[in-house]
């Protein structure tokens, strides 16, 4: 692989981003760096099983219809995966800057991938405003899928849901209600009546873990 | 003039008084903690252990402080969350105090009080907070004027999984020390389900894989080891997500939990890769005790809070993310 230029873009929770420049073409660089204050097994198998998980499902949920970068390469041994670079911004970042009706809008978006998603058993597994990025046409894609499943159950997708209105909770508090309200429509609008199963669920999995 | 704050703590298996100023003075901290012989926590059974010890743990704090009752000039006690019969005891002991001494008195939340302890020991200002106790497990941060919970167990508490299993292997409540201790001499990893979900993780899965493991007679040292291994790196795993997602430069650790060395070990690892500080609370005010009651009792106060007898019910089920936090 011929990288030309390498530059750091950030570090995110258990990886580290670089924007490289590949045969004219500005990719990113998706690197699982080790983490030695982890059992050293538990740490190999999760970078191994999460850089595989990540190019088959970013890769799969792409000829649904889901917006996701093109991998061009995965190198297992070595924990890393390169793939098309979106320009653009993260979704999390978009909401402090952006007008109620574009964050609406970005919103239902957001609810239809997942309901996309959903209807074929496959559940995003960490559906963060931090995993969504929105390009310069407004069009949003969906990333960081380590820790995304197949043959989803109910209980998955209740899960999914359930994060998904907690980090709206938590990172985006004074608008909640309205950005939970127009993910749900969206969501809706493709689920259809499946929805009401997973939705309640993910109700019930909120209250869950709280003391008893 | 420094104000003095009674607190006392009785959401769970243990009871607690304590007397701390208004300058953040620990002036006292008593607590004891039922330990059954056999078999876990039950709520009647702790609310008993607390209204049996109570008076005498009071009597106590005051005597340990060096105050008088007429030198206390607030009462504050857990409201929530925790086990109801438990909440009722501690706060009809709260009210009872309160009036006798007609001072004012203030519900504290239990979650809150575990940080802003660990804060006011450790000097942080705004940490990703990670409190893992028998009954809790949680990543908390502060975010738009409340603590806010980024990431929890979607099943059972991580103390809690610790004394099950430690039960299952014939060993005492609370099994966490034990466990530790017999972890140190485990050599072989056993690979058990590693659970995270965004910042969630569920630890049911592990713990029944764990029991198996006993049953097919793998020596107990190594169950231990890989528990702690496995549990302890989850946890990381959703700090280290907390800490990436909220960009915050200080980890707190706290809950009786964050006795165990290991886990603090592996929370350094974390703090450090992120650039963060890391401060674990020291044991005494780690656990559930009366300090913390009364410190977040004054923060609270001192904003102005105040809760009349008349609607001073317990609330069991009280989230973390519901309360304002005027103090901050
Ligand atoms: N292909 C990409 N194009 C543009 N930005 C990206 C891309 N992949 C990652 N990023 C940015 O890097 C951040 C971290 O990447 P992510 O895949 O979410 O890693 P982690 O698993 O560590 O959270 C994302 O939130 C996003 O801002
Ligand atoms: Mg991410």
């Amino acid at each position: 692989m011929k990288i030309l230029k390498k530059q750091l873009l950030t570090l995110g929770a258990e990886s580290a981003i670089y924007i490289v420049e590949y045969w004219g073409m500005t990719l990113a660089l998706k690197w699982r760096p080790s983490k030695p204050y982890v059992h050293n097994e538990i740490d190999n198998v999760l970078r191994t099983s999460r850089t595989s998980r990540e190019c088959k499902m970013l890769t799969f949920v792409r000829t649904l219809g889901v917006p996701t970068p093109a991998v061009h390469s995965v190198d297992i041994s070595n924990h890393s995966i390169l793939m098309d670079f979106i320009e653009g911004q993260q979704f999390k970042q978009l909401v402090n800057t952006s007008s109620k009706k574009k964050i609406t809008s970005l919103c239902h978006e957001f609810g239809k991938l997942l309901g996309i998603m959903h209807m074929r058993d496959i559940v995003h597994g960490d559906p963060t405003t931090s995993n969504a990025v929105v390009d310069m046409q407004s069009k949003m894609w969906l990333i960081d899928f380590g820790l995304a499943e197949k043959n989803a159950t109910i209980e998955m997708k209740g899960v999914d849901m359930h994060l998904l209105r907690r980090a709206y909770e938590t990172t985006h508090w004074a608008l909640q209600e309205t950005m939970l309200e127009s993910t749900m429509e969206g969501y809706v609008e493709i689920s259809g009546d499946d929805a009401e199963a997973v939705l309640s669920r993910a109700d019930e999995i909120r209250e869950r873990g709280r003391y008893h | 003039m420094s104000l003095l704050c009674l607190g006392l703590e009785g959401t769970a298996h243990s009871f607690g008084a304590g007397v701390v100023s208004s300058k953040g003075e620990v002036l006292s901290n008593i607590w004891h903690m039922l330990s059954p012989v056999e078999g876990g926590i039950h709520p009647r059974e702790a609310s008993r252990h607390h209204s049996d010890m109570g008076p005498g743990i009071i009597k106590r704090s005051l005597e340990d402080a060096g105050v008088s009752h007429s030198d206390i000039q607030l009462v504050a006690f857990s409201r929530g969350p925790g086990l109801g019969p438990c909440l009722r005891t501690t706060a009809t002991m709260a009210r009872t105090l309160a009036q006798k001494l007609a001072v004012p008195l203030v519900g504290v939340n239990h979650c809150v009080a575990h940080i802003e302890i660990g804060c006011l020991e450790s000097g942080f200002e705004d940490p990703v907070t990670i409190y893992v106790s028998g009954g809790n497990t949680q990543v908390i941060a502060f975010a738009g004027g409340r603590f806010r919970t980024f990431g929890e167990t979607l099943d059972m508490a991580l103390g809690n999984m610790l004394d099950v299993f430690g039960r299952t292997v014939g060993m005492r409540f609370p099994a966490g020390p034990s466990i530790e201790h017999a972890a140190a001499e485990g050599v072989d990893y056993h690979q058990l389900p590693y659970s995270v979900k965004g910042m969630d993780l569920s630890y049911s899965g592990m713990l029944t894989a764990a029991k198996k493991l006993h049953l097919e007679g793998v020596p107990v040292a190594d169950i231990c080891f890989s528990i702690q291994e496995t549990a302890f790196g989850m946890l990381a795993e959703v700090a280290e997500r907390a800490v990436a997602h909220t960009k915050k430069n200080e980890i707190l650790l706290t809950g009786g939990v964050a006795r165990n060395n290991r886990l603090t070990e592996i929370l350094k690892g974390v703090a450090e890769r992120h650039g963060a500080r890391f401060h674990r609370v020291s044991p005494p005010l780690a656990g559930d005790q009366g300090a913390m009651i009364a410190w977040t009792g004054i923060l609270q106060h001192q904003a102005g809070d105040e809760l009349p007898l008349s609607s001073s019910h317990v609330m069991p089920k009280w989230r973390t993310d519901e309360q304002d936090i005027l103090w901050r």
